[in-house]
């Protein structure tokens, strides 16, 4: 009976690791712009819902380019790109403060490197051009046979894709 | 190139150096993808153009006024004269792919005087052959695409015209697969291709020679870099960096979806960029004079659509990824 329970528990366990490529464990987001929740991580599935442009919602999983998200009032899947990771939108100082504070919008790398900042105001004024150094960035050049071995290395395989255009009724 | 005299320009020289900067700042600033923070960008400007002008870096170029401010000692006096004197001629109307290339070359090799290369030559090739397969997928694949690391926490990267690509450590730092690099430098080669710097730079020198701005004596210390440079003033105009930035973002996803990567590389490393501490002032400038990650994020999303929503064969590569030695 102990064995089982233990079983059942380890497999309790197991489970949401099996699954934890999918998993993001409730990770706080914010909606970029005002979208449709979908039942189905499609984009003909049925209506969930929706959500306004900086709303906060929870994530819960991944898969492809959908996430699915909690919001106060439901549960649906969006787009990828719907929605932010962390809980700062544009314009929202307050967030960006307390997301600071609790060490979740920082990377610490920032800290970590105070003072080191290479590339100054100062040092920019500074800047003479460095023969040395284009000639040995030069150096490195690989040409297209190069990048195509590289490739071949990796499995990468090229694909036809048109190049994106901007959206219609965006000011861009 | 022929001159003729407009009065609606600045009559002003700058010293080679803060020109020279100033052409930097153009391309970098204006249209880099994962601009720094710690450069201070109207610092520089409003500086420079208060020294120059005596008045605001916002004034816009057409400003009739002409303070005779230099900081040489020469004049402009004699415009058609000192531009005939700066041969060789570079033919800014419509330069060759040679003379593209040595401009970038000016403006890479000055920018490598502030910042120099990270001296991992591994790091250096690994990067040259991701950017290099990328770029194959350009509709500039005949370019000599050249990339590199260099020796600044800032996170930041730096397109100059004829294919000179330049990433820094601190933004190398932010990446955790080959995916998001390709990304990162899609953009990149995405302004290189659309000549986005060039076309700033091309503007300003256009009209500087219209109005005879650059004099004999700064033709002497490099004559093509005399020639390349702006009043800085221009680069105050806004509303092209930001369309530029968007188009590269759309180009950079583009090339590296082509070149066999995850498609979504470029976006998360907006994504990771966007959460780091705004609290930060080396972050501020930033979000003050570029789209911000967000909104790059949502121009993005909206151009995507559901064209990737076949493409699943992408790679990441986290396992080649280059990591850094220090």
């Amino acid at each position: 009976m102990k064995l089982t329970f233990k079983a059942i528990l380890i497999a309790a366990c197991l489970l949401p690791a099996l699954h934890g490529s999918a998993a993001l464990a409730a990770e706080a987001g914010t909606a970029l712009k005002n979208d449709t929740l979908r039942k189905e991580p499609y984009a003909d599935a049925k209506t969930a819902g929706n959500f306004i442009r900086g709303e906060k919602v929870e994530i819960l999983k991944k898969q492809g380019a959908w996430l699915q998200v909690k919001t106060k009032k439901t549960t649906g899947w969006v787009r990828l790109l719907s929605v932010k990771r962390g809980t700062s939108t544009a314009g929202n100082q307050t967030a960006g403060i307390l997301a600071a504070a609790s060490g979740r919008a920082g990377t610490g790398q920032v800290v970590s490197t105070t003072g080191v900042r290479g590339l100054s105001e100062q040092e920019l004024k500074a800047a003479k051009f460095n023969e040395s150094e284009i000639k040995t960035m030069e150096s490195y050049t690989q040409s297209a046979d190069d990048g195509r071995s590289f490739a071949n290395a990796g499995k990468l395989k090229p694909i036809a894709f048109a190049n994106l255009k901007a959206a219609k009724g965006t000011a861009q | 190139m022929k001159t003729s005299t407009n009065s609606d320009m600045h009559s002003t020289i700058m010293t080679p150096k803060k020109l020279l900067i100033s052409a930097l700042l153009a391309s970098v600033f204006g249209l880099s993808s994962m601009p720094s923070f710690a450069f201070d960008l109207k610092g520089v400007l409003k500086e420079a153009a208060e020294k120059e002008f005596g008045q605001s870096p916002e004034a816009p170029a057409t400003d009739a006024t002409q303070p005779q401010t230099t900081t040489s000692g020469s004049t402009a006096s004699e415009p058609s004269a000192t531009v005939k004197a700066s041969e060789p001629e570079f033919n800014w109307k419509n330069p060759s792919k040679e003379e593209e290339i040595t401009l970038g070359r000016e403006i890479a090799g000055n920018l490598l005087g502030a910042a120099p290369l990270v001296k991992d030559a591994a790091l250096q090739k690994y990067v040259n052959s991701v950017g290099r397969w990328v770029a194959s997928q350009s509709e500039r694949p005949e370019l000599p695409w050249r990339f590199a690391v260099i020796e600044s926490e800032d996170i930041n990267a730096f397109a100059a015209p004829g294919g000179y690509i330049m990433l820094t450590k601190g933004l190398y730092r932010k990446l955790t697969n080959e995916a998001q690099l390709a990304g990162v430098l899609g953009h990149e080669i995405g302004h290189v291709v659309k000549k986005h710097q060039l076309k700033v730079l091309q503007k300003q020198q256009l009209l500087n020679m219209g109005a005879g701005f650059l004099s004999s004596k700064y033709a002497k210390d490099n004559k093509l870099v005399s020639k390349a440079i702006g009043t800085g003033a221009e680069i105050s105009a806004r509303s092209l960096d930001k369309s530029a930035e968007y188009e590269a973002d759309r180009l950079g996803l583009s090339y590296a979806a082509r070149a066999g990567y995850e498609p979504y590389g470029l976006t998360e490393v907006l994504q990771a960029i966007g959460q780091t501490n705004k609290t930060d002032g080396s972050v501020a400038l930033l979000f003050k004079t570029h789209p911000h990650p967000d909104e790059r994020l949502v121009a993005l999303g909206d151009a995507i659509g559901n064209k990737l929503d076949n493409i699943k064969s992408g790679k990441t590569l986290e396992n080649r990824f280059y990591q850094l030695k220090n």
